[in-house]
């Protein structure tokens, strides 16, 4: 139950601050946020569930591997578009609006 | 006290500590700093679940890749202004409503199923082997060729052009 009320709490904290950051590196910390969340709700459920080891670590792996993947990609087009723009503000990305 | 119990108040501490100041921190080395806790507190949380496999790999990929890779796209596109301070405007009150109704919602429908508080059964490292080389074959491999296909992507997104 403390784990849930953690991760609750985690997962909240990163919403709000995707919500609220106008930096990207910010909302790309948020996310890291919300997915660490994420995580620990998957750990904590598998061991109040009675699941193998082996298998929530594999899945947390998944996950893990997911979470590098996507800060990879978020932080090589953050420096894109620094180099392309020179900004890394959300709200100062207008390029695609048409 | 008992020393696990102390153990799980410190990894709790380093969450809820790291979380908060990755959030409402405006300096960005602050902010990066504040995730490393964070990740070092999600390490403790799974190591005190009896995970400790689980726990090095939250390290090694997180704190030792990630984080690094951060702290470098920093120091390469460098912020030239502060982000103004948390719960300013009516968007920041907005967006901590939407935020801890989420939390909330989530919590009463998630707990039910954590009424009795477990711990792993095993923490030998040959489950995982059995499991990833087993029944999660094919989700293992995929999980290799999504990272190949990240790799490729960051090589398209940074090719060629020069620094504005």
């Amino acid at each position: 139950m403390i784990a849930l009320g953690l991760s609750c709490a985690v997962f909240a904290l990163g919403l709000y601050g995707v919500l609220s950051r106008r930096d990207l590196i910010g909302v790309l910390v948020s996310v890291e946020l919300m997915l660490g969340a994420g995580g620990i709700l998957l750990a904590a459920a598998g061991a109040a569930s009675g699941a193998t080891s082996g298998a929530v670590q594999s899945i947390a792996l998944m996950v893990l591997l997911l979470a590098a993947a996507e800060a990879a990609v978020g932080l090589s087009l953050l420096l894109a578009l620094h180099r392309r723009s020179g900004r890394t503000r959300v709200d100062e990305l207008s390029e695609v609006s048409g | 006290m008992s020393a696990q119990t102390a153990g799980l108040g410190v990894a709790i501490a380093l969450v809820a500590l790291g979380a908060v100041g990755a959030v409402l921190l405006r300096e960005v080395m602050r902010v990066l700093i504040s995730l490393g806790v964070f990740l070092f507190g999600v390490a403790a949380v799974y190591a005190y679940l009896g995970y400790p496999f689980l726990a090095v790999a939250q390290v090694f990929v997180y704190v030792g890749g990630v984080l690094v890779l951060m702290v470098f796209a920093v120091m390469t596109a460098r912020r030239d202004r502060s982000e103004r301070p948390a719960f300013v405007s009516r968007h920041d009150v907005g967006s901590a409503a939407i935020a801890a109704g989420t939390g909330a919602m989530l919590f009463l429908g998630l707990r039910p199923l954590f009424q009795d508080a477990g711990f792993a059964r095993s923490s030998a490292v040959s489950d995982l082997a059995q499991e990833l080389l087993g029944p999660r074959l094919l989700a293992f491999e995929a999980g290799g060729v999504l990272l190949l296909a990240a790799l490729i992507a960051v090589a398209a997104a940074l090719r060629g052009g020069e620094d504005r």
